[in-house]
Order: structure tokens, then sequence, then C-alpha cells
């Protein structure tokens, strides 16, 4: 038998990888949601501001202002991409313009992965030491706490912000009828702006988060898109509720498989999940 | 339709210049390889052509059903004590019976394309996942040497080597998927293809049985792919789980049929001769770049070149006043 403390402690790894998987379906979910985009370039975003803080960092900026730089930097690629990129998608209209959307950032992707990796060919993490806590007989990994921590901190915040702010409201009326929305005055390529640098940032400081106690490589890129999917997925596409429940649930579900049978059959499990969820009920995403 | 139209004549002008090609490096195994590597292109391209240019459909896990056709062919052939060029029909038609169940699904539960591409891409990351980890039957990430569907008694006899053999057997291949695949849109499938990608719900109110068309599609597809997975390996002599990510394969054969041109019948050929040609410039002075370049040219292509060189060129052909329009 396992010892209860130990148990406890992939719990809060779990649920620290869970808010990871959070931050990144909620930034999939956002974009889908708001302009039918299946933005596949996300997970390489949030690497590219783990590159980017550490760069910075390297340079002698300091740690604050290293990560807060990168965020801004990263905000800026993604109003970049906005306005160029999915300018055009967002000219095409049903069928084609999920197509196009899927393509572009698929393109995006495999560049910005293919340039990456000439510069940044190793393995980074940031240079944040959390020394693990100790309660008892239970010993907890200090940068876990630290995660669910920051992330939950983010993720409220952003929840807040859909609820309670006009910006927000306006956000979750086109979700809800994109025509409608448009009726009573709502600008909707300006909101779609906004919510992509958005959604660019909030993956950014998932991956931020995440280098706190692991590394990162450039290939870590396309895993993270394809866990960001299925949370996405799991939670219902539109649902930015059902993404964050889907991220902690499905974190902290390959955690304790990773513990008990491996990491090979951990991620068979996320994927065989996201597959049932796909069958169960795909009218969410129609 | 005859076998000497348009598109008849195409593929046997194609298939002379493709059987001749060979010969001026015969024996050079690094441009046998480029030459074979080609032909695998298309052929995986014709497949995608059926499945995502006729239907919509979106695979992506070719790289997967490449893997279980090759995969499959040699666990098979060693668990059954069975020649692997027995088994590697059966391995194919397993593959395409994966197809065939996922258009299945798709059809019954109205999945979208983004849905399709979604569920594929999960397939995709599964396969790829077992490829790595099941270690015990599939050697995992160092792969095994692959000896099986030996080609000695066509060496011995002829004197050719074992990569001229194969690519002449991919050329057969892609012959006769070509062949199938005008025979297909010039039959009633043709035109039932096109009334679906049209509106679903005209063709089905008209009396087309969408959902059969589409796990035909579908099986064929897939079936298609898993025949070529084991040829991959062969031509390369070793199987790697990487041979068959979603980067080295599906990527590529996306690139391929759309620089060829989406639905048209040798679009699949002129795309793997141009992507390879890419390759083998990057390759002298620039490799480290040529993710990145796939990259940028599948923005690009999807922005600007939607039609393919094929279109693109009759229409220059056309302008000119050498064809008629």
């Amino acid at each position: 038998m396992v010892a209860t403390s130990t148990l406890i402690g992939v719990t809060v790894d779990g649920l620290a990888y869970g808010v990871v998987l959070a931050l990144l379906g909620v930034s999939i979910t956002l974009v889908f949601g708001l302009g039918e985009v299946l933005n596949l370039a996300i997970g390489i975003f949030a690497v590219l501001t783990v590159l980017a803080a550490r760069t910075a960092i390297n340079s002698g900026l300091g740690l604050a202002l290293g990560l807060v730089t990168a965020l801004l930097f990263i905000g800026l690629v993604g109003l970049v991409v906005d306005r160029t990129l999915l300018e055009i998608v967002y000219q095409s209209t049903g069928e084609d313009r999920i197509l196009l959307g899927i393509f572009i950032t698929l393109g995006l992707d495999v560049l910005l992965e293919g340039t990456l990796t000439n510069f940044f060919p190793s393995q980074y993490d940031l240079p944040i030491d959390i020394s693990s806590i100790q309660i008892g007989e239970i010993i907890l990994t200090g940068s876990s706490i630290a995660i669910i921590l920051i992330g939950g901190f983010i993720l409220a915040i952003l929840l807040i912000f859909l609820r309670r702010t006009f910006l927000g409201k306006a956000t979750r009326t086109i979700f809800q009828d994109e025509r409608g929305a448009q009726l009573v005055g709502v600008n909707i390529r300006r909101i779609r702006s906004l919510i992509f640098v958005l959604s660019t940032v909030v993956a950014g400081s998932a991956g931020l988060i995440w280098a706190s106690g692991t590394t990162v490589s450039v290939g870590t890129g396309f895993e993270f898109t394809s866990f960001a999917l299925i949370v996405s997925i799991v939670g219902g596409v539109r649902s930015i509720g059902g993404a964050v429940v889907a991220g902690l649930l499905l974190g902290t579900v390959n955690q304790f498989a990773n513990f008990f049978v491996g990491s090979y059959v951990a991620t068979i499990i996320l994927f065989v999940t996201a597959i049932v969820a796909l069958l169960a009920k795909p009218e969410v995403l129609a | 339709m005859s076998m000497l139209d348009n598109d008849h004549k195409g593929i046997w002008i194609a298939f002379v210049v493709l059987a001749l090609a060979p010969i001026p490096v015969l024996g050079s195994s690094y441009y046998e390889g480029i030459l074979a590597r080609i032909l695998l292109i298309s052929v995986l391209a014709v497949a995608l052509n059926i499945v995502f240019g006729q239907t919509d459909q979106l695979f992506l896990f070719s790289g997967g059903l490449a893997g279980f056709g090759a995969y499959g062919t040699a666990l098979l052939a060693d668990w059954l004590s069975l020649s692997a060029w027995i088994t590697l029909p059966l391995a194919a038609i397993l593959a395409g019976g994966i197809g065939l169940l996922v258009s299945w699904i798709s059809a019954k539960r109205n999945f979208t394309v983004v849905l399709i591409a979604i569920l594929t891409l999960s397939l995709q990351f599964v396969l790829t996942e077992i490829y790595v980890g099941a270690r015990d039957i599939t050697g995992g990430s160092t792969g095994f040497s692959y000896d099986v569907l030996s080609l000695e008694s066509i060496t011995a006899v002829t004197g050719l080597g074992n990569k001229v053999v194969v690519y002449y057997l991919v050329l057969i291949l892609l012959l006769v998927s070509l062949l199938l695949y005008v025979r297909l849109i010039n039959s009633k499938y043709g035109v039932a293809f096109a009334a679906l990608r049209e509106d679903e719900l005209a063709a089905e109110s008209i009396g087309i049985d969408v959902d059969r068309y589409k796990m035909v599609a579908g099986f064929l597809s897939a079936f298609l792919i898993g025949f070529t997975g084991p040829l991959i390996v062969k031509e390369a002599g070793y199987i790697l789980p990487s041979a068959f990510s979603f980067f080295a394969i599906d990527v590529v054969i996306l690139i391929v049929l759309i620089v060829g041109g989406l639905r048209t019948t040798l679009g699949p050929v002129f795309g793997a001769v141009i992507v390879v040609a890419i390759e083998q410039v990057l390759a002298s002075y620039a490799s480290n770049w040529r993710t990145a370049l796939f990259g940028a040219l599948l923005i690009l292509l999807f922005i600007y070149f939607q039609n393919g060189v094929v279109v693109w060129f009759r229409q220059g052909l056309a302008d000119l006043d050498i064809i008629d329009r």
C-alpha cells in the first residue's frame, strides 16, 4: 500500500499540472468560442514565453521584470498574429474558416517550432528555487504549491473578468449568439483581437508557472497544444468553467496514472478520455 | 470514359517518367532513396485526396495508420507464423477498418470537420504513444530492423538492389491508386462526393446515402495508407516510431496535397516532387530550417495558393492558348 502522505503529494502535483492544463484549455476555448479558430499554436506560445523570460532574465533584467517582459512580448506576438494571419482567417466563413484556422495555426506552430529549435536546442527552466514544504509526514513540492496558488489566482481573475466586466459580458454574448451580439452593438472583431491577445498571455503565464518547477523544450510546445485540446474537448469546447474543471481533473488523473502505471499509459489514458468525451457529447462542439 | 482520356494519359505519362527515373542513378542508394520518398509520399497524398479532398473528412492520423500497417505487418507475421506478404494486406485491411470506423462514427454523430480533425489527431497521439511505449513488441524508440517482406527472390533473379525493387513495388502501388482514384471520381461515387461536399443535406434529400460514401472514402484512404506504411520502413530498412509522427507524415502530405492541388488527379505526384525537391535543396545548406520553412509554406499555401500547381499550370497554358480551357 502507498502511504497516504505520498498520495497527498501526488494529488498536489496533479492539481498543479491541472491548473496549467486548465489555463491552456481556457486559452483554446476562449478563441474557439469567439471566432471558431482552433489555435493549434497555443502550446508553442507558452514555450516561447518561457524562452523569452529566460533570455530576458539572463540578460540581467531580474526575475520579476523578466517575467513581465516575457508576458508583454507574447501579448505583442499575439497582437501581430491576430492582425495579420487571423485577419485573413476571419474573412472566410463557416467550414472554410474553421479549416483555414486549423491549417494556419498549425503552420504557425511548425514555423515557430522549426525556428526556435535552431536557437534553443535543449531543455530550459526558470531560475526560481522553491524549496519543498514539509507538514508532518507529508512533503509537498514547493513549485506545485506555487503553481496552484498563482495559477488559481489567474484563473479566478479571468473568471471574474468574464462575469463582471462589460468586456467579459460582451465576450460571453458572442459565445452565445454572434449575430445577436452584433445587433446590440458589440464590435466583434475588436473583442476577438482582445481575447486572442488575452489568450496568448494566459497561455504564456501557464508556461511560466510550469517552468518554475520543470524544464521545457521546444518540443513541449505541441505536447501542450495536444493536452490543451483534450482539456478543451472534455470541458466542452465552449465552456470556460468546463475547461477549468476538466483541466484540474485530467491533471490529477494524469499524475496518478503516471505514479501507478507509468507515463506512457498515463498519456494514452488522457487521449482515450478525450476520444470518449468526443464520442459521448459532440453536440457541445457542433 | 476511355483508358486514353486526359486523366489517364497524364497517369501513364507520369508512370513512364517515374519508371525510367531510377535508371540514370542506379546503384546510388542515396538517389534511389530520394526517388522512393517521392513515390511513397505521393501514395499517401492520393489517399488523403480521397478522404479529405473528396469528402471533406480531415484525417490527421495518416502517420498513425501508416505505422499501424508497418508494425501490424511485422507483428502479425510473427504471431501467426505467416509470410509478411500475406500479413501486409491483412494489416492494411485492419487499418482500413479503423478509417471506416472513424468515418462511421463521425457520420452517425454528425461530426463537423473540426471534430474529425480533433478525433483523428487524438488517435494519432494514442497510436504514436503505443509505438513508443509498448517496447516489448515494438522495440520502443530504438525500433527494430525491418527484415520481413523479403525481396530476395526478386533481387536474386533481376540482380537489382533492394531499394530499387521497393521503388518499383511502390510505383505499381501508386499506379493502382491513381487509376483507382480516377475510376472512383468518374463513377457514381464522384457524383456523390461532389454532391455531399456541396450540401450534405441536399445530397441526402435526393437519395444519396451520404454516410455510406463517407465510409467508403474513409476505408479506401486508410487502407492505402496502411498498405504504404510497411513499404516506407522496408525502404528505410529499419522501423522507428518517429517515422510515423504527426510532423513526419501528416504535415508533409498536407503540404504535398495543397502544393499539388486538392482534388486533382496528379496533384499528389507533382506536390511530392516539389516538396522532396525543396527538402533536398535545403538539405545541402540549410537542413536546420526545413521544419520552419515547411511551417511558412503551410501558411502561405493556405492563404494564397489553395488550388495548387496543377490548376495554376493549366491556367497558365490556357492563358497562352496552348490548351483548351
